[in-house]
């Protein structure tokens, strides 16, 4: 029987580990082996460019070490994402990195491989943060062709 | 062996529309051991204003019409509620119903919060339908307010173009 395809998308924030991390929890871990769905974790790895922002003589110089940066953070949260997945004993697992805005990334991913969920985390910005900085979940959520779960790490607010 | 795990706790929001209960079976058939799951269905009705009238004389409305609007609600609210429970019996899934009043975002929020529930689910556009809409204005509110996982379920494609 074909699985469904759940992609979980992770970048380098504690709030997407997490949500890979309840995904596991609540999704795979009642019945290792017999779940339903087939993971695909993606790592939407922005480029040098976008995360310097710059334009000018000194650019040229700094991409290199950017890029250099990008790319051990990258292999970092991918093999996070595989220890984390080892350990709950999931093994139907793809982890891949996407490079570019994660934003389209995300989608794309979703209609390659056919989705089912498309899960994200969230940082919980305030409209304020989120209208200056933008929100991967809030487009993913609009513009996903499939269910989309956005999994909160729980505030902890003292009360 | 580790103690009974603790129970996944799902709030299922439901409203007329047909794409709130696909949300429901979509939840069902892909969400992994909701048999052991507490299921709570919720269904908000708006509260009824008597005098909203933009224009012209202000009607106050008797209490005979506020009665029947009240009983008219509560028999919609039991007759969505009735067709969900029958879709969770049908795949033997226990649940429990709530019927709130006023605004439906801010209810669904405040249930999710007041019940400690560990997802929400809910369709993506529900009765107020834009076409072009790719996000209904509760499933939207939800999203950004709730402060647990929210499930937004798309309708299959054939669905959205009706």
């Amino acid at each position: 029987m074909d699985k469904s395809v759940m992609v979980v998308g992770i970048d380098d924030s504690d709030h997407s580990l997490y949500a890979l991390e309840w995904t596991l929890e609540h999704f795979f871990s009642t019945a290792p082996g017999k779940s339903p769905f087939k993971l695909v974790v993606v790592h939407a790895k922005p480029s040098a460019t976008t995360a310097v922002g710059l334009t000018g003589p000194g650019a040229a110089e700094v991409l290199p070490y950017v890029e250099r940066d990008l790319k051990i953070i990258a292999a970092r949260v991918m093999e996070k994402s595989k220890e984390i997945c080892a350990a709950k004993s999931v093994k139907d697992v793809i982890v891949e990195a996407v490079e570019g805005d994660p934003r389209n990334a995300l989608c794309d991913a979703v209609d390659k491989h056919n989705a089912t969920v498309l899960v994200v985390g969230s940082h919980g910005y305030g409209a304020i943060k989120r209208a200056v900085l933008g929100s991967v979940s809030d487009y993913c959520a609009h513009h996903a062709h499939c269910s989309v779960l956005i999994v909160k790490k729980p505030r902890k607010t003292a009360h | 062996m580790a103690e009974e795990q603790k129970r996944m706790k799902l709030l299922v929001a439901v409203d007329e529309s047909e794409g709130s209960l696909y949300a429901l079976r979509w939840a069902i058939d892909h969400l992994f051991g909701l048999e052991q799951a507490a299921v709570t269905l919720v269904n908000v009705q708006p509260i009824f204003q008597p005098f909203i009238y933009p224009a012209g004389p202000v009607v106050y409305a008797t209490p005979a019409v506020i009665d029947s609007v009240k009983k008219a609600q509560e028999q919609n609210a039991a007759a969505i509620l009735a067709r969900a429970l029958r879709i969770c019996k049908e795949k033997e899934i226990k649940a429990e119903t709530l019927i709130l009043q006023g605004d439906a975002k801010d209810k669904i929020c405040e249930a999710a919060e007041e019940l400690h529930v560990d997802l929400l689910v809910i369709g993506s556009r529900g009765l107020g339908t834009i076409k072009r809409a790719l996000l209904g204005s509760v499933s939207n509110y939800c999203v950004h307010h709730v402060n647990c996982p929210v499930l937004v379920v798309k309708p299959p494609p054939k669905l959205a173009h009706q």
